[in-house]
């Protein structure tokens, strides 16, 4: 495209199949109005005098010989590279399938192979810049449109002369459409009231990971163990640490009054939940210097010592503490469930 | 060609050299192939302990007390019953000295050489001896050596750990603070949960016998507990990363960050390459 | 020059391509058509490209996750780690886990070219939510989400959010500790599905008490079948609506509201196209074999009582576990009800977002007072309200994704969590107003100055005219046809002819 001096004040898209446009882009805005502002107004008829298929058909190297062959050159050399980082892909498979070996050949073959493409594109081939109508998509012909509203009104009219069965038709397949659902009824059991419900019961000992039942003496002053209710393993809500506080003061109310074992030479184990009453992951980060629980999920943080009571972050509510008591074996059980709701909230759990 | 002159040169060895080797070997194997494999590993030595009290009188009774009976500065704990693990862990680790009781006790260059650290050891070892009390804290840990075969699911050798053995009671006991690769994370109160990429063998197994603040105290543990956790720590020092970079072990996070800096960001700009920019 | 030679060949080719579109249109009458295909024209601005890169890790993801599906095992059944053959991964030997999470360890370890694969998934599908957001981005910032388009604005939106999910199915499959708690933290959150549906929807999805042993063959079956379904049919609607109703274009010389500029589909768009397409798979597999990536094996199995400090979700569902971070701690309890504390953050904010998402295009119009139709693009500087409103999101957004990193951030800076989540409680309140009020502003006068944001002021062509008259035209800028086209790209921010005579910046 060459620009002649007098071209510039009248910029102008030439068209490039010869077929000159009398009327251009920039002329056909009134005067003063800014073509960001050019919104349709669908009663005004569609204007036909846009510029049709003014297509460049000139690329980059068309008057370059020398360069459009290095220009070839260059896209074959990408490929070169996709070709070779092909036979390195099947080497890199036969010996022993390294993963950055194997990461180095795909990325180099896809590069080569993409970067030739782009290459060629730009460099070698036409058609960067075409102008052309976008037809008359958005908005169809009156005689159209009122066509298709007639086709639509045949069926209502049909049907608003038997109105009755056309209001029963609501009910009945909104009643049917409910019925529907009972095949996904089968996907679970009915959810019960055991939502907060664990395993631990009367007497039940508690054991840790591999099994073994606890004795007080097993868990020094600033100990912390996980432990679960014997045989019940594999229940996602039983989880429950035990913690000796030592001699620290241990928030005592009415309500866990005996709840704790005392351990002769200093020392008083507790057991709460460990999973916390915000989401429910296992909040156990035991922070023995200011005898705090967190969780490592969004933070919740308990202090032990009041009981395990929030006192930052999202958690609502202080994780339950679990009755303790000593059997006559000398090992830690529970004394009773969490009289507590364990895990997270929920509507109906009121 | 090679097992012919190997055994030709078996052969030729002198018997002593095996016999020697052996012992070697034995002895490495008894006590767990650690660094304090060739000596005893808390000193009794009556020289070591006499150097250990000048040490300690130099740098740590300004704070810990005469003999170890505390009480001079709020915070600094009595160490004499703390045991040769504790003081141990906190020398070796450069936790202890600390300027200020109320600093955060944080793995620094050890103040010390490993032979002061063996004489504040010996020193801290005799304290309960010293003070004439009865109570001793627990003893650096032997850990045992990983186990020669893994593969197999159970191994009844009380005698060696496996990693196995060591990364199921570290996701169940350690993860949740020190993250699964050991990166480490924050607790409550802005206290440090320290990464376990520098911890050695020893200073692994050592730590939960200690529960050194804020960290609990994991006493239950057997010493074959200890060793397999002290194996898996040391593991994730350099852990199996098949795929590449490991970018700190972070998690989600590290990786967002990459997928949309790196990856993102490089398409953003082929994207500019290949379109106009009107 | 053409020599009588290549004439004839060009000949040959003609008349085998027409042979060939013949016998098709002989059966479909599709030349018609196949016209309007190959002179497709496509704006091709860069912004433009970016819902292509989506596109293009979509696909990718497809190719590898259909090679995944081919060793992954969906089951809960526990096993024992102990493989008789290839690789063993010492550290989980002897280990209870799920026959899921055993499957990817073997992917990563015994599978050959499985673990590229396995990363090269995950990776695509981080860029590909990257791609998703910043496309997002661009169509509300420019107003292309206007009549005729919204509908297509509807369908992106329900596209990005079922992405989403599916991104987070993924990541729950392999039943890995990390994996697992994201399950948990999902398995809460559904809970609290206002009155008893939360409760019977866990029930139902988990088949009883959490975790169960069918959640995650069921994950397969939503991960695999599920989802895809729903984002290839719903891509599918995406794509031919914008086939059909063409692109929106930036305001410039040439351009109207029923013109169209840009590259052909034949041949210059295609390939430009299928060399991004190229590029994006580059650039995942780079990182797919350089940076590890979810290393699972490391995490190990999950259990409900173990957990690992740095529990995160991908970086893409980051803003709705930050929310859930950052939510005060309050749960209301009364009339025998009690309305559970993630049930603000997780399922009454995120609802309230997306319904203002949804409804955009109509509070748009109210807004603006603008019900027609558009073809030409705003600049965000022309709409400063829009402008301010989708900057004060992306701050509110990107505050809380940062929220969902709390801990490695206070880690990081050595700063207590405590005061990291003070910060930004505060930060998601004052930064969306502040961010309005400076890009309101911004909008404003840049609308004086006309200047470029970010890029610099440009120096201008000065033309001298035959008539001995002196002209300076803006220069354009970057393109490599653009120093031919410098008069018209002058014209490029929309102006008349006649305000060429004054140095214009380029946009």
């Amino acid at each position: 495209m060459t620009t002649t001096d007098d071209s510039l004040s009248q910029p102008q898209h030439e068209g490039h199949r010869g077929e000159e446009t009398d009327v251009t882009a920039a002329e056909r805005i009134p005067p003063g109005r800014n073509p960001r502002h050019f919104g349709i107004d669908p009663s005004e008829p569609w204007p036909d005098d846009v510029p049709m298929d003014q297509d460049d058909t000139h690329w980059r190297y068309e008057h370059d010989p020398k360069g459009a062959r290095r220009a070839e050159l260059r896209v074959a050399a990408c490929w070169t590279v996709t070709l070779l980082a092909s036979l390195g892909l099947a080497v890199v498979y036969i010996i022993d399938a390294n993963n950055q070996l194997a990461g180095l050949c795909w990325a180099l073959a896809f590069a080569g192979l993409g970067i030739g493409l782009i290459l060629w594109a730009r460099d070698l081939m036409p058609g960067h810049d075409v102008i052309a109508s976008r037809g008359h998509h958005d908005v169809s012909a009156v005689a159209d449109r009122v066509a298709a509203a007639e086709s639509l009104s045949r069926g209502v009219d049909a049907m608003a002369r038997r109105s009755f069965l056309t209001k029963l038709l609501l009910p009945v397949g909104a009643v049917f459409g409910l019925a529907t659902i009972f095949p996904l009824a089968s996907l679970g059991p009915r959810a019960k009231a055991d939502l907060t419900k664990t395993s631990w019961g009367k007497g039940t000992r508690a054991v840790t990971q591999d099994g073994t039942p606890i004795r007080p003496t097993d868990l020094p002053v600033d100990g912390i163990l996980t432990v679960f209710p014997e045989g019940h393993m594999d229940d996602a809500l039983s989880p429950t640490l035990l913690i000796n506080v030592g001699t620290d003061n241990f928030r005592m109310t009415k309500a866990n009054q005996g709840w704790n074992i005392p351990v002769s030479g200093g020392g008083n184990i507790v057991a709460f939940s460990k999973i916390c009453t915000h989401a429910g992951c296992p909040a156990s980060l035991y922070n023995v210097q200011s005898k705090q629980l967190v969780c490592p999920c969004h933070q919740s943080t308990f202090d032990v010592l009041l009981d395990c009571k929030p006192v930052f972050g999202p958690a609502p509510r202080s994780l339950p503490q679990l009755p303790l008591t000593v059997n006559s074996d000398g090992y830690i059980v529970s004394q009773s469930d969490y009289t507590q709701p364990v895990g997270p909230g929920f509507w109906s759990r009121g | 060609m090679t097992r012919i002159l190997r055994h030709r040169r078996l052969l030729a060895g002198p018997a002593a050299l095996l016999a020697l080797a052996f012992v070697a070997f034995s002895v490495l194997f008894l006590t767990g192939g650690s660094a304090h494999g060739q000596q005893a590993l808390v000193s009794t030595n009556p020289q070591d302990i006499a150097d250990g009290q000048a040490l300690y009188q130099a740098h740590c009774q300004s704070c810990h007390g005469y003999q170890g009976q505390g009480g001079v500065v709020k915070g600094a704990p009595a160490l004499i019953s703390v045991g040769a693990a504790a003081a141990d862990f906190y020398l070796s680790t450069g936790r202890m000295p600390l300027n200020a009781p109320n600093n955060e006790a944080l793995r620094h260059k050890p103040a010390f050489t490993q032979t002061e650290i063996r004489q504040l050891v010996a020193y801290v070892n005799a304290l309960p001896q010293i003070n004439g009390t009865n109570v001793s804290g627990p003893t650096i840990p032997t850990v045992q050596p990983l186990c020669s075969d893994q593969t197999t699911a159970t191994t009844t050798d009380q005698n060696c750990v496996t990693l196995g053995e060591g990364q199921a009671l570290y996701a169940l006991n350690c993860a949740e603070c020190h993250q699964a690769v050991g990166s480490g994370n924050i607790l409550s109160k802005g206290n440090t949960i320290p990464s376990l990429r520098a911890a050695t063998l020893v200073q692994a197994a050592e730590a939960p016998l200690i529960g050194p603040r804020p960290m609990p105290m994991f006493k239950e543990f057997t010493p074959h507990q200890l060793s397999a956790i002290a194996h898996y720590v040391q593991y994730l020092h350099k852990p199996d990363s098949p795929g590449g970079a490991g970018i700190s072990y972070m998690g989600p996070v590290a990786e967002g960050f990459f997928g949309i800096l790196i990856g993102f960001v490089v398409l953003w700009f082929a994207a500019r390459m290949i379109g106009t920019r009107g | 020059m053409s020599t009588t030679r290549e004439r004839a060949s060009a000949r040959k080719r003609y008349s085998i391509g027409k042979s060939v579109l013949d016998t098709v249109d002989e059966r479909m009458g599709s030349s018609k058509f196949l016209t309007s295909v190959f002179d497709k024209i496509f704006p091709d601005h860069w912004s433009f490209m970016v819902g292509e890169i989506a596109m293009d890790s979509l696909i990718i993801l497809i190719a590898t996750g259909i090679y995944l599906t081919l060793f992954y095992v969906p089951s809960q059944t526990d096993v024992v780690y102990a493989p008789t053959s290839g690789h063993v991964y010492l550290p989980l030997v002897g280990q209870h886990m799920s026959e899921a999470y055993k499957s990817v360890i073997d992917i990563t370890f015994n599978v050959k070219f499985g673990l590229i694969m396995r990363q090269a998934h995950h990776w695509a599908a981080l860029i590909f939510l990257a791609a998703v957001i910043f496309h997002m981005c661009r169509i509300f910032f420019t107003g292309a989400f206007r009549k005729p388009r919204e509908v297509n604005w509807i369908i992106g939106l329900l596209l990005w959010q079922i992405v989403s999910l599916e991104g987070f199915t993924g990541y729950s499959l392999p039943d890995d500790l990390l994996s697992g708690t994201g399950i948990r933290v999902i398995y809460s959150i559904v809970q609290a599905i206002p009155f008893n549906i939360g409760s019977w929807l866990v029930y139902n999805l988990w088949g009883g008490r959490f975790p169960g042993t069918v959640f995650i063959p069921r994950l397969f079956v939503v991960h695999e079948f599920l989802f895809p379904l729903l984002i290839v049919g719903l891509l599918t609607a995406h794509l031919m609506i914008l086939w059909h109703q063409k692109h929106t274009d930036f305001p410039g010389p040439g351009k109207t509201e029923t013109n169209i500029r840009g590259s052909r589909i034949w041949p210059q768009y295609a390939l430009k196209a299928g060399g991004l397409m190229m590029m994006v798979s580059a650039a995942t597999f780079f990182l797919a074999g350089f940076v590890q990536i979810n290393p699972v094996w490391l995490y190990g199995p999950y259990t409900p009582f173990n957990v690992t400090a740095g529990s995160q979700p991908d970086w893409y569902l980051g803003w709705l576990d930050g929310f859930v971070r950052l939510w005060p701690h309050w749960e209301f309890r009364s009339f025998g009800v009690e309305i559970p504390n993630p049930f603000f953050p997780g399922l009454l904010f995120p609802g309230i977002i997306f319904g203002i998402m949804f409804a955009w295009p109509w509070i748009d119009k109210k807004i603006y007072n603008d019900y027609g139709s558009h073809n030409l693009l705003d600049r965000p500087r022309d709409k400063p309200f829009r402008t301010g409103f989708g900057v004060a999101a992306i701050i509110f957004f990107a505050i809380l994704t940062v929220g969902c990193g709390t801990d490695i951030l206070a880690n990081n800076l050595h700063i207590g969590f405590e005061r990291i989540y003070q910060y930004l409680q505060y930060g998601m309140i004052v930064g969306p107003v502040v961010g309005f009020t400076i890009a309101f502003r911004t909008c404003k006068a840049l609308q004086l100055t006309d200047a470029h944001p970010i890029q610099k002021p440009l120096g201008g062509v000065i033309y001298r005219t035959s008539t001995g008259a002196y002209h300076t035209v803006g220069e354009a800028h970057g393109e490599d046809h653009g120093a031919e086209h410098a008069p018209a790209e002058a014209a490029a921010d929309g102006r008349g002819a006649e305000e060429l005579h004054s140095p214009v910046g380029g946009d």
